[in-house]
């Protein structure tokens, strides 16, 4: 489902986010990308909905070939992703209905199926009895929550998510993470990029760690820190 | 489109439109005044290319005899010119009539009877040509002919007005172009102002797969109003200055004889109209496309 081969990425002041990073993700995975604050997971992510476009290597995603995608083709790319990230990115002058429709409405979509997905996506994420408030007046939670139900109202293949927990409370978080599960189950492929040691831990997935901008470990069912299953705890 | 999505582009470009009033009510006054000097420049240029082309169609000339004619050359003279074949008639307009014909050419203001206590005007003979393009070389002639002191006729006055019209039109379209260009900056700022206050929507609108040419649209359609607000206002100045002030300045110009020009009134406001909507257009579509490329 998503596929990279080689992939490097320089920023242009010379910082190389990405190093040779070769990775391969299954349909239907559920997949952490852990590591430090500027090791390169966002940039990973960027470069899988072609916000970014790599130095040097391979992307495929869901069959399409991003790295050499024509910036014309980048929209209908986008379709088949869902992008979820820490700071939720609502519209702070929409309804959460709004809100989750704009994702449907903004790509043309006929007002039948408006009417009949964006109910759909808000009962997946419990929020049908709130869909006529404003963010504003939403715990982080339920804020998120709108967000990730924005993020699958045009049903796509891929979440990606991007420290979809950072500004949330543990049972907030326990919350958005079972909800990622439940959309994992459904037969979503998940990424997600977090520094969430306990999230990670708890719930003994696929964890593809990142270190400078390189692949070092990649386990089922890991941990945050490496190795700490074996009971071999790092520093850090 | 159904009418869900209409009702929904219409609610984002009025969102949009209202949010930033102030900076959309300074756009809309640079279309405007942009559009009325385009269009003050288009109707003077209009009324003086009327009355160049009714001076040159005239057959009408006149000959003015010297203080000091006696009447034996006036005679010859008017003799001179009924037997030659490129004229039609001829009239002879004695000092006194010629004050009378002012007189009420001028409404009233010069008055024959009280304001002069002598007549400054000499005798003159009113001479139709058979041909506009005859009378240049009648007029020569003329001049040659006994107790004769000047031949008037429009040519001159047309060579003059041609050269201003020449002038008018260069001024005019500098000035044009500079406002264009004002107006098409002031735009596209203020629509860079919106977009700006909308970069989160636009961000979200990319990320969950708009097509640029969906993003652009009710920016377009933005400046598209701004445009054609701003060219409604011009036309409305216009028109009040067309029925107020152009009839006061005719009356006090009593020897220009604005008469027959035509301005197609229908045309000229869907010119301005179109040219305030695409001046809109333009600079939308520049200072959006600028955003969406990064």
């Amino acid at each position: 489902m998503i596929s990279l081969r080689n992939v490097s990425l320089i920023y242009q002041n010379g910082v190389r986010a990405l190093d040779n990073v070769t990775l391969e993700i299954a349909k239907g995975d559920f997949v952490f990308l852990v590591g430090h604050s500027g090791t390169g997971k966002s940039s990973l992510l960027r470069l899988l909905y072609r916000e970014q476009v790599p130095s040097s290597g391979e992307i495929t995603v869901d069959g399409i070939r991003v790295d050499r995608l024509k910036r014309s083709r980048v929209p209908a790319l986008r379709r088949h992703l869902g992008v979820v990230f820490q700071d939720f990115k609502l519209l702070s002058d929409k309804t959460v209905w709004e809100n989750v429709a704009f994702a449907m409405q903004v790509t043309g979509a006929h007002t039948k199926d408006v009417m009949r997905q964006v109910p759909r996506a808000l009962d997946l994420v419990g929020l049908a009895h709130k869909s006529r408030m404003y963010p504003g007046e939403l715990s982080g939670g339920e804020q998120q929550r709108t967000a990730i139900a924005r993020a699958l109202v045009n049903n796509p293949k891929i979440l990606l998510c991007d420290e979809p927990t950072g500004n949330l409370d543990p049972s907030n978080t326990t919350e958005i993470m079972e909800l990622l599960l439940r959309i994992n189950l459904k037969g979503t492929t998940v990424l997600v990029a977090t520094h969430n040691q306990a999230v990670v831990d708890r719930m003994r997935r696929r964890v593809v760690r990142l270190e400078d901008g390189k692949i070092v470990t990649d386990e089922e069912r890991g941990y945050y820190y490496l190795g700490l299953g074996q009971g071999q705890i790092l520093s850090g | 489109m159904d009418s869900g999505k209409v009702k929904f582009f219409l609610g984002e470009v009025l969102r949009n439109f209202t949010r930033n009033a102030g900076m959309q009510a300074t756009a809309i006054g640079t279309v405007a005044m942009t559009i009325v000097l385009l269009g003050a420049f288009l109707f003077v240029r209009q009324a003086l290319a009327g009355l160049g082309n009714e001076l040159l169609s005239q057959v009408e000339f006149s000959i003015y005899f010297k203080d000091d004619v006696t009447t034996a050359q006036e005679d010859a003279t008017r003799a001179a010119m009924q037997h030659d074949p490129r004229i039609a008639s001829i009239q002879f307009v004695p000092k006194r009539q010629g004050l009378q014909e002012l007189s009420q050419e001028t409404h009233g203001k010069i008055d024959a009877g009280s304001l002069l206590t002598e007549n400054p005007l000499p005798d003159k003979l009113r001479v139709q040509a058979k041909d506009p393009s005859l009378v240049p070389a009648i007029a020569a002639s003329a001049r040659t002919l006994p107790g004769v002191q000047n031949v008037v006729y429009q040519g001159d006055v047309i060579a003059r007005l041609v050269a201003v019209v020449e002038v008018l039109r260069r001024v005019g379209i500098g000035a044009i172009a500079i406002f264009l260009i004002v107006a098409c900056v002031i735009i596209s700022n203020t629509i860079r102002l919106t977009v700006f206050a909308r970069r989160r929507e636009i961000s979200i609108m990319q990320l969950v797969g708009a097509t640029n040419m969906y993003i652009r649209a009710p920016f377009i359609f933005e400046g598209l109003i701004a445009g054609v607000l701003g060219a409604l206002l011009a036309v409305v100045i216009l028109a009040i200055a067309r029925y107020t002030l152009w009839p006061n300045l005719l009356l006090s110009l009593p020897f220009v004889q604005f008469g027959s020009t035509t301005i197609d009134a229908p045309l000229l406001v869907a010119e301005l109209l179109g040219a305030g909507g695409a001046i809109g257009i333009a600079a939308s579509w520049y200072s959006v496309g600028r955003h969406l490329r990064t």
